[in-house]
């Protein structure tokens, strides 16, 4: 974090972050600033998954004031063990489940108490107790639940936004229940699902009636991908190598919970620039997921540009408007729906402008690689067009749009009942583990993820984030072991918190399907956190299937993996 | 001090304090920024560049040791702002998200491919095994990697140095840096300043120390990399020798250490990931002593002596004698450990190290087994078992060893062997799941010679 104290009181800072505008609003507050005296630029920002969501404005505010204070620039630079000392993690969670099954299979009343644990102070969990709560039964129909969350105060540094925000863990108990329950009846992990998995028309026990759902076909999709069925209970390997593959089915809402878009009332603009291009102005962050490649291509599509004449800079809150914060998988969703509006506004007003100049009817015209046309007459290139719009109007040809709430989507925060998210992606994940005999090491050869997002903007982009988003969550359920002692991290530094190597990570098998979604631009969901949720229960599954252990914590270390069988061989469980 | 090394092709001129990172000289003096601080000791790759043609973390690398040095950086590879083969390969596999690990990723598939243009998946992984990526998966970078060397591509690096290693220190830089040329050399400097002075070869634990641990930075510091001598494999009687100064890679590579001490070269590509044991050398590894070190236990086996040497002259003493306790060893004031030497009769042992830490690669480790064995017409007839990372220094699994010497290998006798093991450990943390492991893994030993697949 870089702050530069302004003239007259004001000051400007820069820093690797995701939501340049609470940035700037934490600053306003805590040094009593009027908003317009702070201005927040993004820097380059490697990677974040919710790590720089909030605890970036307790950095910004200290160096704000060492600027303001000091007449000068100040810079803060946190050394890795420090930053992963104090920065914000994700919430531990204990979940206990009690479900009421017929012997069939079929799920008659759910009870879920979620308990998470928010360290010292609560920033972020109320929000990533509400996703959990809300994920809670994750891709499955309950005729009749009870779900209750708690987060905790505890002595320890605070806890907040981790990629999934809440539903990893509470899917991860879910679907452990599942395979508890498939265990206890004498039927398939496969089986228990397709027979309790949401479908249309469904109502989740919020009170949300699904408009769509894709659970049935990401599952089928999935077990034929991997053959799932040649490989599950089948006893394959030898005594030196155990083999076992898992499953796991699930969702996850894309955008903000409850009216917490309708809140947010995210606006986005476009402007043409001097330079012929044209500029993206959101103040969603590029963070490797990709924003600055999609959201000029939802625009240049509106505007039948090519890509690369639109830009998207890094936000300037000095320049852009405030589209909301860069989390919750919403920013291709809902900010790109917006920015999709904000062209079709400019696209509205340059076609207006022209016709206006030229007497042409607006029905007429169309725009094409760059040109617009009138029938088959060329009115003139895009660039030059808007060149003398500006000079005419003597402002830049800019479009404008404001988040437009669906009106069919009804949230009642003081009764927590309603449609809790938009919509929701889908996807199954199937986990291939190889485990040591000796040595209780385990390794993914494999995993087959299909995932349903309405529709892939940037193909690509999408399998990057279904791969890296997946490697995270085995990351998380094999070897990430957080180890606290009185209150702080043990394991402080990156040889001892130990994430996955390019030999520890799996061969992927991705497959994208497209069930477009009224709520986004083209039908496109949200995509960002959707893998994370996965990952670690298939794995658990597949563990089951390889040792016969039935895990219910993370990570399945070698040391838990070795504990959990010694308990098994005494017959308990 | 004032030194030259060429950097990109160019010759540079650094004028910097002895014990400055590679790393801030790119940054901050050669305004190179592409290589970037992930983590500042050793374990990320996001500050990988090639140093005479190998992977380094220049995190890792003293000024001091850069004098007539080749360093190439990812700004080398562009030509005329045109991304060269291997960039490209990366784009159009979507293998950069948030770019920071970026520039040493690249620089890894550089280095691998130099060296072994037709990898295939699993090496490509392994290639990049020391260079973390919280972004991607991997695969795309698997698959950019495998598509450049498709195009051909295997780029000439210079792994010779460019040997100009003249440098010009101030008066007190004069009393506390030292870059001999010759064993002869560095022997005199050691003598002359016994006790404080901190010979550094590859300083991938030195450097760790400092920046993490809060060691002091030495004050007088002698360059091994320099003495030609410490840096070769050869055979010399009934001796494989090995010079302290050579590095884990080259050990892994040796066709003679590949025959004679096989499980040395299994243990040295064990040991962290490329760009550490294109550092790292056995020499360090031997006298910082960590109890999780990785060679001791191989060498023991394998019953190895060090010969230490000061300008009094040579010592010899078996490496067991060696170590003495937690991280000390009977290294005199003076002295440098000068050559490893293992008998030649250890290529008739059926050899493993295995080590087993919480990840494959970029692992501290927590349990590791060094066997050797000699069976004839069925019997054992040598049998030296050591378990590492388990105590201060390697534990020579005694009962386990003697178990099985003049007896018929059986299954029976290799799980009572095992069962010795286990019970002969003691670690601290973990214990039934390091304790059973280590019988597991020593009964696994006997079993595969008995299955023949050894």
């Amino acid at each position: 974090m870089l702050a530069r104290p302004g003239t007259g009181g004001g000051v400007t800072v820069e820093g690797s972050l995701q939501c340049p505008y609470y940035v700037a609003r934490a600053l306003a507050h805590a040094l009593k600033l009027p908003l317009e005296m702070v201005v927040l630029r993004q820097t380059e920002t490697g990677g974040a998954f919710g790590g720089k969501e909030d605890y970036p404005s307790v950095i910004a505010v200290q160096t704000a004031l060492l600027a303001l204070k000091s007449g000068r620039p100040v810079r803060f630079i946190l050394e890795r063990r420090e930053d992963m000392e104090v920065t914000t993690k994700r919430h531990p969670s204990i979940i206990h489940h009690r479900t009421g099954v017929t012997r069939d299979g079929e799920i008659v009343a759910a009870e879920i108490d979620i308990l998470f644990d928010g360290g010292a102070f609560s920033t972020m969990s109320p929000v990533v107790l509400s996703r959990g709560v809300l994920h809670a039964w994750s891709a499955y129909r309950f005729p009749n639940a009870r779900v209750r969350g708690r987060a905790l105060a505890t002595n320890t540094a605070p806890n907040g936004a981790f990629r999934g925000f809440g539903a990893p863990q509470t899917i991860f108990a879910m679907e452990r229940q599942m395979d508890l329950i498939a265990r206890r009846l004498g039927i398939s992990p496969v089986e228990i699902r397709r027979r309790n998995l949401l479908r249309a028309g469904d109502t989740l026990p919020c009170g949300q009636q699904l408009r769509s759902a894709h659970a049935e076909l990401v599952l089928d999709r999935a077990l034929a991908l991997s053959d799932y069925e040649e490989k599950h209970e089948k006893v394959r390997g030898d005594e030196r190598v155990l083999r076992g593959v898992g499953l796991s089915l699930f969702m996850h809402g894309g955008g903000f919970t409850g009216a917490g878009e309708e809140n947010i009332a995210g606006r986005a603009a476009v402007e043409a620039a001097d330079d012929g291009l044209v500029d993206i102005l959101v103040s969603s962050t590029e963070m490797g997921q990709g924003a600055a490649t999609v959201l000029p291509q939802i625009a240049a599509e509106v505007l039948a540009l090519p890509v690369d004449r639109v830009r998207h800079p890094n936000p300037d809150t000095s320049r852009v408007p405030d589209s909301g914060p860069t989390v919750a998988s919403r920013t291709t969703m809902m900010v790109g729906k917006i920015l999709l509006d904000a062209a079709a506004d400019m696209r509205e007003r340059l076609t207006v402008f022209i016709c206006e100049k030229t007497g042409v009817n607006p029905e007429s015209v169309t725009w094409r690689d760059g040109r617009l046309y009138s029938g088959d007459k060329e009115l003139g290139i895009f660039e030059e067009l808007a060149a003398l719009y500006k000079r005419e109007r003597g402002k830049p040809l800019k479009g404008e749009a404001s988040y437009d709430p669906p009106t069919e989507c009804k949230w009642n925060e003081n009764e927590y009942k309603g449609d809790a998210y938009k919509d929701y992606a889908w996807a199954c994940d199937v986990v291939e583990v190889e485990i040591d005999s000796d040595t209780l090491e385990l390794r993914t050869p494999r995993v087959t993820s299909v995932v349903e997002i309405g529709r892939a903007i940037h193909p690509m982009l999408a399998e990057g984030q279904v791969a890296g988003g997946t490697l995270q969550a085995l990351g998380w359920g094999a070897m990430e072991d957080v180890k606290m002692e009185r209150g702080r991290y043990r394991n402080n530094s990156v040889s001892t918190y130990i994430i996955p190597t390019a030999v520890d990570a799996p061969g992927f098998n991705i497959e994208i399907a497209e069930a477009p979604s009224p709520y986004g631009p083209w039908g496109a969901k949200g995509l960002g956190e959707l893998p994370m949720d996965g990952g670690a229960p298939a794995l658990a599954a597949a563990v089951d299937d390889a040792l016969g252990v039935f895990a219910t914590e993370l990570p399945l270390t070698s040391d838990r993996l070795h504990a959990l069988l010694r308990r098994e061989k005494r017959g308990g469980e | 001090m004032k030194f030259e090394c060429i950097v990109n092709g160019k010759t540079r001129v650094i004028d910097s304090p002895p014990m400055r990172r590679l790393l801030d000289i790119l940054r901050q003096d050669l305004g190179l920024m592409g290589a970037k601080e992930g983590c500042g000791e050793g374990e990320c790759g996001a500050c990988a560049v090639l140093l005479d043609g190998r992977l380094v973390n220049s995190c890792m690398v003293p000024a001091f040791q850069l004098p007539g040095r080749r360093v190439e950086t990812i700004e080398a590879l562009a030509r005329d702002g045109k991304p060269d083969v291997l960039q490209q390969a990366f784009m159009d596999s979507g293998a950069v998200q948030c770019g920071f690990c970026t520039p040493g990723m690249v620089m890894a598939a550089r280095a691998l491919l130099a060296h072994n243009p037709s990898p295939t998946r699993e090496e490509i992984r392994a290639g990049i095994a020391g260079n973390l990526c919280r972004c991607t998966g991997y695969e795309s970078i698997v698959d950019a990697v495998e598509t450049a060397a498709e195009k051909g591509y295997s780029p000439g690096v210079d792994a010779e140095r460019c040997g100009r290693i003249d440098f010009s220190v101030t008066d007190e830089e004069a009393r506390s840096v030292f870059l001999p040329q010759t064993l002869e050399e560095a022997l005199a400097v050691m003598s002359k300043h016994a006790g404080e002075i901190t010979p550094v070869a590859g300083g991938t634990d030195l450097m760790v120390d400092i920046e993490k641990k809060g060691h002091p930075s030495p004050e007088i510091v002698l360059d091994i990399n320099g003495i030609d001598e410490l840096r070769r494999i050869r055979l010399s009687g009934n001796w494989l020798e090995i010079g302290a100064g050579v590095t884990f890679a080259e050990i892994a590579r040796d066709r003679n250490v590949l025959e004679i001490a096989p499980m040395l070269a299994g243990c040295a590509s064990q040991v962290g990931a490329p760009a550490i044991q294109n550092r790292a050398t056995i020499g360090g590894n031997i006298a910082t002593a960590s109890a999780a070190a990785d060679s001791p236990p191989a060498l023991m086996a394998l019953g190895a002596r060090l010969l230490l040497a000061s300008e009094a002259g040579l010592r010899e003493i078996s490496i067991g004698d060696f170590f003495s306790g937690y991280r000390t060893t009977a290294l005199q004031a003076g002295e440098l450990i000068s050559f490893i030497r293992i008998p030649l009769a250890a290529k008739h042992y059926v050899q493993l190290f295995r080590k087993v830490g919480l990840r494959r690669a970029l692992a501290i480790s927590r349990i590791s087994i060094a066997c050797a064995a000699e069976v004839q017409g069925g019997k054992v007839t040598v049998c030296r078992l050591y378990a590492g990372s388990m105590s201060p220094s390697p534990l020579f699994l005694e009962k386990a060893s003697e178990l099985v010497v003049g007896k018929t290998l059986t299954d029976e006798l290799a799980r009572e062997s095992g069962k010795l093991a286990e019970e002969a450990v003691s670690p601290r943390t973990s214990p039934e799941y390091r304790k059973e492991t280590t019988g597991k893994l020593v009964a696994r030993f006997f079993r595969d010679i008995l299955k023949g697949s050894a």
